[in-house]
C-alpha cells in the first residue's frame, strides 16, 4: 500500500495526488513487468465488470460500482501469466471507437496511440445485441482482440444460455464465458491471453503502406 | 479477421478511396497508428474531430468532398447508416448464440425497477431510503451513537494522559500546546479525525456503497432527470450530482463523462455550491437531529438554493440541455464482501487523506497562534460570525470551514456538545458551511479539471454567497422571531 505515502509527503507525488479517489493504482506487484514487453487493455462499454476483472486479474483494487461511469482513468496493474507479468490497463467505458465524451475519448485514444499484445474486450452477457457493435468496430480496426462474455452468472439467473462455440465461429476471435465478480472463468482468460500473447509476440502492426 | 461488416455501397466506396489516400502517403499524417486504415477511413467519414484537427487543411477539403459525394447518395445520415450496418451485425450474431428459454424469469427485477423510476412510488422510495439510510443510520447511529463513545473516550481517557504526559515532557508552555490542549496535534486533530469524522464517514460510505451496488442510483439519476427537465436543469448533470452526495472530489472528476463543456461547467459548480459529501451530511445530521425542525429547515434550504442556482446558471449560460442517456445497470442484490472492501477501502483512502491535513491544521493554528496571525485573522473573522447571528466562538469554526467543511462542522459539534449554541445558530452556520466549497482537495480538482481562472470565478461567488444566505437567514429568523 504504498500510496500511504502519498499522502504524507505531498510535495514528491505530484500528479498522483488527484487520482486519490482510485486509491491504490500504483501497486507493486511480485513479479517485474518487463521492460518493453506486450501490453494488454481492458475496453468495453460503461458497467460491464471491466474493474471488477481487472481486480481479479491483478489483485489491484479499483473503485468498483454498479453505477457507469465511475472508471475516468486509466488505471494500469500486472498480471501474471504462466512465468511472466504482463501490464494491464483498465479503462473507461467507451460505447464505440468514435468518442462522444471526454471519458470515452481516453480509452479510444489509448487504443490509437500504444501498442497492444492482446485487448479484452469485456461484454455483459445479458446484453450481448447491443455490446457485439463495439466488437465489431474493434476488429475492423484489426486489433487483437480477445472476448470476455461477463456476468455470466446473472445471465444464467435471467434463462439465458450463451452458445460459445457459434460466437467463436462468427467473430472469428477466441471467446471466453465468464463471471469475474465470482472469480469465473478468470483462468480461462489468462490461458486465452497467454496464448494470444504468443502468438503475436511481435505486437501488432496495423497495415499502413 | 473472417468477418467483416459490409455497409451500403456509397460508404464502401468512400472508405475504398480513403484507404488508397491512405496508401499514397495521408497515413504519414497520423502519428500514431495503430488501427487499421479501413477502421481510420470510418472514423474519418464520420468527421471524427481529432483525427480531422490532424489532417492538413487541403485532404480536409478533399475529404470534405468526398463526405458530401457520399451523403448525396444516400437518404440518412453517413454515421446513422454505419451504427446501423454495426447493430444489424450485432443483433444477428445475438440471434444465433443466444438462447432465452424462459424470458419469464426477468420480471421481479422490472416491477422493482419501474417503482424506483416512476417519480410517484419513486420519490416515497427515496423518502424511506433518506430516512433509514442517512437519517437513521448515519445521522442517528453513526454521528449519533459512535461518535459520542469514541468522543467520550477520547475525552476521559485519551486527552488527560496526552496532555499531562506533554506536561511532563516538555518544559515549554507553548511547545505543548503543539500537541496537547485545546488546539493539539493529538488533542484536536488526531480526536476530531478519528472521533468525529471517521464514524461518520464510515458509516455514509457504508449506506452508499450498499445502494450503489444495488443499482438503485442509476435509477435514482433517472427519476430525479425527469424532476429536474421539468425546472430547466440539464438532465444528465444528475449522475455526477449524486455521485456527490459521497464525494465531491471524486463527483467532480466524473463530471468528464458529460458531453458538453457547459454541462461540465454546471455540474462542478453545483456540486461546489449546494451538495454535501459524506462528512459534512453525517455531521449535519450530528449536529441537527435533536431538531428536526432545524434539519427541515436546512434541507429545504439547500434543496432549494440548489435548484434555484440550477435554473439561473442554466438561463445565463449560452447553449441548450443536453439529452440525458444512461446505461442502467441491472438491479443486484449488493455482495456483503464487495460492499465490505469498497467501504473499506473508501474509508481507508479518506482517513488518509484527512488525517495529515487535521495534523497540518493543528500545527498552521499553531504557528498561528504564537505569532498572533490567527487572533488577528479571528478578530478579522468575528464581526462577520457577530452578523451572522452566531457567538463570537464560532469565527475559528469559519476559518477552518474556508479550508475544509468537514473539519469545520467538526468544530461545529465540538461547540454543540458543550451546549453553546442555539438552533438557530447551528441551523446558520450548518448552511454557511454546506455551502463552502468542501475542502481543498475539490479546489484542486476544480482547478485541474476546468481551469484556474474557472475556479477563481467558483470561489469568489461561492463565499461570499454563503455568507450572504447566513447574514439573509439570520434577518429573517430574527425578524419573524422564529427560534428552532
Amino acid at each position: 500500500m504504498d500510496c500511504h505515502q502519498c499522502h504524507q509527503n505531498h510535495g514528491s507525488c505530484g500528479s498522483k495526488r488527484s487520482l486519490r479517489w482510485l486509491p491504490f493504482s500504483e501497486n507493486l506487484t511480485r513479479p517485474p513487468i518487463e521492460p518493453g514487453g506486450p501490453q494488454i487493455a481492458l475496453v468495453g462499454m460503461p458497467n460491464v465488470g471491466k474493474s471488477v476483472l481487472f481486480h481479479a486479474l491483478t489483485d489491484t483494487y479499483v473503485t468498483v460500482s454498479n453505477y457507469p461511469g465511475t472508471t475516468v482513468e486509466v488505471t494500469r496493474g500486472a498480471v501474471t501469466l504462466g512465468d511472466r507479468a504482463v501490464s494491464v490497463i483498465d479503462t473507461p467505458g467507451m460505447y464505440s471507437l468514435l468518442p462522444i465524451s471526454e471519458e470515452e475519448r481516453v480509452a479510444r485514444d489509448l487504443l490509437i496511440s500504444e501498442s497492444f499484445g492482446a485487448i479484452v474486450h469485456v461484454l455483459d452477457a445479458k446484453n450481448l445485441g447491443r455490446m457485439l457493435s463495439l466488437t465489431a468496430q474493434l476488429l475492423e480496426a484489426e486489433l487483437p482482440v480477445i472476448v470476455a462474455v461477463n456476468m455470466m452468472d446473472e445471465a444464467q439467473r435471467w434463462g439465458l444460455t450463451i452458445d460459445r462455440e457459434a460466437l467463436v465461429a462468427k467473430l472469428g476471435v477466441p471467446v471466453v464465458l465468464m463471471a469475474a465478480a465470482r472469480n469465473r472463468g478468470v483462468d480461462q482468460l489468462r490461458e486465452a491471453l497467454a496464448d494470444r500473447l504468443a502468438s503475436t509476440s511481435v505486437p501488432a502492426v496495423a497495415a499502413v503502406g | 479477421m473472417s468477418i467483416k461488416i459490409r455497409y451500403l455501397a456509397p460508404i464502401e466506396a468512400a472508405i475504398t478511396q480513403i484507404e488508397i489516400w491512405w496508401r499514397s502517403g495521408w497515413g504519414q499524417d497520423f502519428v500514431d497508428r495503430h488501427l487499421s486504415p479501413r477502421s481510420f477511413a470510418l472514423l474519418l467519414l464520420q468527421k471524427d474531430p481529432n483525427l480531422w484537427e490532424q489532417l492538413p487543411g487541403n485532404r480536409q477539403q478533399d475529404l470534405e468532398q468526398l463526405i458530401a459525394t457520399t451523403q448525396a447518395q444516400i437518404s440518412r445520415p453517413i454515421s446513422l447508416e454505419i451504427a446501423q450496418a454495426r447493430q444489424e451485425f450485432a443483433q444477428a450474431i445475438e440471434q444465433t448464440t443466444l438462447a432465452e428459454p424462459n424470458p419469464n424469469q426477468r420480471h421481479w427485477g422490472e416491477k422493482i425497477h419501474k417503482l424506483t423510476v416512476n417519480p410517484i412510488s419513486g420519490f416515497p422510495i427515496l423518502v424511506l431510503v433518506l430516512y433509514w439510510g442517512v437519517y437513521k443510520f448515519v445521522g442517528e447511529f453513526g454521528a449519533g451513537e459512535l461518535v459520542d463513545r469514541i468522543e467520550t473516550f477520547f475525552e476521559e481517557q485519551i486527552n488527560p494522559v496526552v496532555n499531562h504526559v506533554t506536561e511532563q515532557a516538555i518544559p515549554w508552555p507553548s511547545l505543548q500546546d503543539l500537541f496537547a490542549h485545546e488546539y493539539g496535534i493529538i488533542t484536536l486533530g488526531i480526536r476530531y479525525a478519528t472521533a468525529i469524522v471517521l464514524p461518520v464517514v464510515a458509516t455514509y460510505f457504508l449506506m452508499f456503497s450498499l445502494l450503489e451496488d444495488s443499482g438503485y442510483l442509476p435509477r435514482l439519476s433517472l427519476m430525479l432527470d425527469r424532476l429536474f427537465k421539468a425546472i430547466g436543469l440539464s438532465g444528465r448533470a444528475v449522475i455526477p450530482i449524486v455521485l456527490g452526495l459521497g464525494c465531491d472530489t471524486m463527483a467532480t472528476i466524473v463530471t468528464r463523462t458529460l458531453e458538453t463543456k457547459r454541462e461540465r461547467l454546471i455540474a462542478t459548480f453545483l456540486l461546489s455550491l449546494a451538495i454535501p459529501c459524506a462528512a459534512q451530511w453525517g455531521v449535519i445530521l450530528g449536529l441537527l437531529a435533536q431538531r428536526p425542525a432545524a434539519l427541515v429547515t436546512w434541507a429545504g434550504l439547500i434543496v432549494g438554493i440548489f435548484l434555484l442556482a440550477g435554473f439561473c446558471i442554466d438561463k445565463f449560460l449560452p447553449g441548450s440541455a443536453a439529452q440525458f442517456y444512461i446505461e442502467l445497470p441491472p438491479l443486484r442484490l449488493p455482495k456483503i464482501r464487495n460492499v465490505i472492501t469498497k467501504t473499506w477501502v473508501r474509508m481507508k483512502w479518506y482517513f488518509w487523506e484527512v488525517l495529515p491535513l487535521f495534523i497540518w491544521a493543528s500545527a498552521i493554528i499553531w504557528v498561528g497562534r504564537l505569532t498572533g496571525v490567527f487572533d488577528w485573522l479571528i478578530s478579522g473573522i468575528e464581526p462577520i460570525a457577530l452578523a451572522l447571528g452566531l457567538p463570537k466562538e464560532t469565527a475559528p469554526i469559519l476559518l477552518y470551514g474556508f479550508f475544509r467543511r468537514d473539519y469545520g462542522a467538526a468544530g461545529l459539534f465540538d461547540l454543540q456538545q458543550g451546549g453553546q449554541l442555539t438552533g438557530d445558530q447551528l441551523l446558520i452556520s450548518a448552511v454557511v458551511l454546506t455551502l463552502f466549497l468542501p475542502c481543498i482537495a475539490q479546489l484542486q480538482m476544480i482547478i485541474k479539471e476546468r481551469g484556474v481562472k474557472t475556479a477563481v470565478l467558483m470561489v469568489s461567488f461561492i463565499f461570499p454567497f454563503a455568507l450572504a444566505v447566513g447574514y439573509v437567514l439570520n434577518w429573517g429568523l430574527n425578524l419573524f422571531q422564529i427560534s428552532l
